[in-house]
């Protein structure tokens, strides 16, 4: 077991994301949503070196919602959470003003929660896939239903909040390092790696000061 | 001389454009100012009354061992724990790459204990090969400057002085050659920090961690020639001492944090401007300013004047520096600072007859006398970086696209498809995962490219917009072009943040890369920007700063331009 600072989760969880093959864009947001998860001490790396190796060499398009009109569904047929989150939180003026997103089958949905989270200005937002009904407001996280971390669920619902935290548990906010096993560290940096150039001489010699350091 | 736009009193000061200050040749001469992070925290620690002790210090006679300096102020404490090496010439390195230095440290949350440091003693020598604990704030290690070193040492155990003139012409003893904060390597992240009031500016503790750094350097070089000759060492002049200050040597390692940190940068830059801004819109020189301001053109002229390079085309420039400071000293004694808004009249005197590298000075130079009128804009430095990180996905692609049009005119008129306009790719080296550049279409791995090709990227995101339809959503555009994403936030950004971004061609083949190292270690308060090559930089910091046991009697904020000697 290792523990890692917030920073490094989500340093790994951006560049896994990019060596799995996420646009760099998309892979910034999936390191601001692991880091979220982690501080909240929900499952984070583990579960997104699952999700991104279940996706490892799909397309982009094969993942996303083929149309925004009625119940986004994937090509693929199965959602990558992580492209859905994104598209969530640029439509968070709609998603406050009373618009509900369906989908169809969904992957790892519990990656779709910090982007709804970081949806959230004033209006409560709800979150829901078999088994889970979540309240994500300013006064926090309240969750209903077990399945968390399921790997798919065959359907989502994001939209307007139920009135009032439901009589549901509160998920608080955590500090410190991220606990994280040694197997979900090698399999996510050897993601990350990919997007490093392997070292040469030639490379290594341009970087430096022209002149020795020994002065 | 147009005065007609000079601000008024009581009128909001006018900054000066993005498109000047953001280009980065300017950005590349930027100078350390009084908002600079180490300027800010010295006057706080004095301010604050803090006190430094060592209660610690078990190094043997070869220079091996370890020490701590405990800061203490009003609330907490911090331990600046040192690791001190015999480390052989061959090993020495100030690249990355290194395995091994002459000492390493952490800054420790509080006053370590016995069991604290034996731990630390196991992690931080190996410093990215070793793990660290929430309870270090930061990571570093310094390298020692062979000759002045042996030198110093070798006149104080004979009973003598160092010979002034080789402790001014390099000007430290050791330089950090990398001074790690905000959770690298296991240390605590800046959120465990960043609401205390020492640490909310940014990089508070690195300066800290700096500062107590050069303490130990001259502690080491002096118990090395007690150890040596026990009968005669001496200890050093505290004069001559507080010419050493911490040298420090960077690559391109520290490049990527300014395109990475936009809302950041913007904070940075707009509290300058509004500190010269301010300064250009007082109407008449108060007799003190204006008393001060010739005295301290002289003492800048002393500053400029011990600042050696090696590196030619740096040489010439400050060649060009120096005769512009004599000009400014002429204008000076002809009465410049006379008449309604005279420092209003002296920068646009500079703006039309001096190099750019003399006119970032003079600003620097104008801030000095006003601490008054501007180090509240040292608090103003930090940023939430996660509110402007949200895309708004409502904005129509008509919206966007007059965005980009209106603010990135700098990047929409270069020509990509030319092999000079993108003849160098950003990328991370496995190495040590070092940030790198390479030359594309010689060297491989463009394939690999990070993405700090700013310019290059808002242009294609430009060119995707072009048959888009106007009345389309930001969110429903990035659906269908994800790989758009990273540039549309930056677009965003930069509607509310105008000094965010970099205006210049990050992977053109005449990027000088110094301008961005510069630019930021500018900010921090280092001065002598000594170049190594167009990536490699070494600078001087603290040189001239009271050091902890003489922080209570000598002013805290009088050190950055020379004194007369």
């Amino acid at each position: 077991m290792s523990a890692l600072s917030l920073n490094e989760t989500e340093a790994l969880a951006r560049k896994a994301a990019r060596g799995a093959g996420l646009p760099w864009g998309l892979a910034e947001e999936t390191g601001k949503a692991v880091r979220w998860l982690a501080l909240r001490r929900l499952p984070s790396l583990a579960l997104l070196a699952d999700h991104l190796e279940a996706n490892d060499g799909r397309a982009y398009a094969a993942l996303a919602p083929e149309d925004e009109a009625g119940v986004w569904r994937a090509p693929s047929g199965r959602l990558c959470p992580l492209v859905v989150g994104c598209a969530l939180l640029d439509r968070r003026h709609d998603l406050a003003g009373g618009r509900t997103v369906e989908t169809g089958p969904v992957a790892h949905p519990l990656l779709l929660l910090p982007a709804v989270a970081r949806a959230v200005d004033e209006a409560p937002l709800g979150l829901a896939w078999e088994g889970v009904e979540l309240w994500v407001g300013p006064e926090g996280l309240f969750v209903a239903g077990d399945a968390l971390t399921a790997a798919a669920s065959p359907w989502s619902r994001c939209g307007p909040a139920p009135a009032g935290p439901p009589s549901a548990r509160s998920l608080p906010v955590g500090d410190g390092p991220v606990p994280v096993d040694e197997a979900t560290l090698a399999r996510l940096a050897a993601l990350a790696l990919r997007t490093c150039v392997p070292a040469s001489e030639a490379s290594r010699k341009g970087a430096g000061a022209a002149s020795g350091d020994n002065d | 001389m147009n005065r007609e736009a000079a601000p008024r009193a009581g009128e909001p000061p006018v900054l000066r454009a993005p498109e000047t200050v953001m280009r980065l040749e300017r950005l590349g001469a930027n100078h350390q100012t009084r908002l600079s992070f180490m300027r800010a925290l010295l006057r706080r620690l004095k301010a604050e009354g803090w006190r430094v002790t060592r209660p610690v210090w078990e190094i043997d006679a070869k220079g091996v061992g370890r020490a701590v300096y405990v800061a203490e102020g009003p609330t907490r404490s911090y331990g600046l724990v040192a690791f001190a090496h015999d480390l052989p010439d061959d090993e020495r390195t100030d690249r990355v790459i290194a395995e091994a230095w002459d000492a390493t440290f952490a800054l420790f949350d509080g006053v370590p204990t016995a069991a604290d440091l034996d731990r630390m003693a196991a992690n931080v020598p190996l410093q990215e090969a070793g793990r660290c604990a929430p309870s270090e704030l930061v990571l570093s290690r310094a390298n020692r400057s062979v000759r002045l070193f042996a030198h110093v040492v070798d006149r104080l155990a004979r009973g003598l002085q160092p010979e002034r003139a080789e402790l001014e012409k390099v000007g430290y003893l050791m330089r950090t050659t990398a001074v790690y904060g905000n959770g690298k390597f296991g240390i605590a992240d800046r959120e465990r920090i960043a609401d205390r009031p020492e640490f909310a500016g940014p990089f508070r503790a690195e300066m800290l961690a700096v500062w107590l750094i050069r303490a130990f350097t001259v502690d080491l070089a002096e118990h090395a020639a007690r150890m040596l000759a026990p009968g005669t060492a001496v200890r050093l002049d505290p004069d001559l001492r507080r010419r050493l200050g911490v040298g420090n040597s960077t690559g391109l390692g520290m490049a990527p944090f300014l395109v990475n940190h936009p809302a950041l940068l913007h904070r940075w830059l707009l509290a300058k401007e509004t500190a010269l801004a301010r300064v250009r819109a007082v109407e008449h020189a108060a007799p003190e300013a204006a008393e001060t301001f010739p005295r301290l053109v002289g003492r800048a002229r002393r500053t400029v004047g011990e600042w050696r390079v090696a590196d030619a085309r740096y040489a010439g420039r400050i060649a060009r520096l120096e005769d512009d400071l004599a000009r400014l000293s002429s204008w000076l004694e002809a009465g410049a600072l006379d008449g309604p808004y005279p420092f209003d009249r002296l920068y646009r005197r500079a703006e039309e007859a001096l190099s750019i590298e003399a006119q970032e000075l003079l600003v620097s130079l104008l801030l000095e006398p006003h601490g008054g009128l501007v180090d509240d804009l040292a608090e103003t430095m930090s940023a939430d970086e996660e509110a402007p990180a949200r895309i708004d996905g409502r904005m129509s692609l008509a919206d966007l696209r007059r965005l980009i049009e209106d603010r990135y005119a700098w990047a929409l008129g270069v020509d990509y498809a030319k092999a000079e306009a993108q003849a160098r790719f950003w990328y991370v080296s496995a190495e040590k995962l070092e940030p790198r550049l390479g030359e594309r279409g010689r060297e491989s791995g463009h394939e690999l490219e990070q993405p700090l090709a700013v310019g290059r990227d808002v242009a294609a995101l430009r060119r995707a917009l072009g048959g888009a339809a106007g009345t389309e959503s930001v969110a429903a555009f990035l659906l269908r072009h994800p790989e758009h994403r990273h540039v549309v936030r930056r677009v965003q950004l930069h509607a509310t943040h105008p000094y965010a971004e970099i205006q210049g061609n990050l992977i053109d083949a005449g990027l000088v890369p110094l301008d961005l190292l510069r630019c930021k270690l500018a900010f921090f308060g280092a001065s002598k920007f000594d170049p190594r090559s167009d990536r490699w930089l070494r600078i001087t910091m603290y040189q001239d700063a009271p050091y902890p046991d003489e922080l209570d009697r000598l002013p805290a904020d009088d050190w950055c331009w020379t004194p007369a000697g």
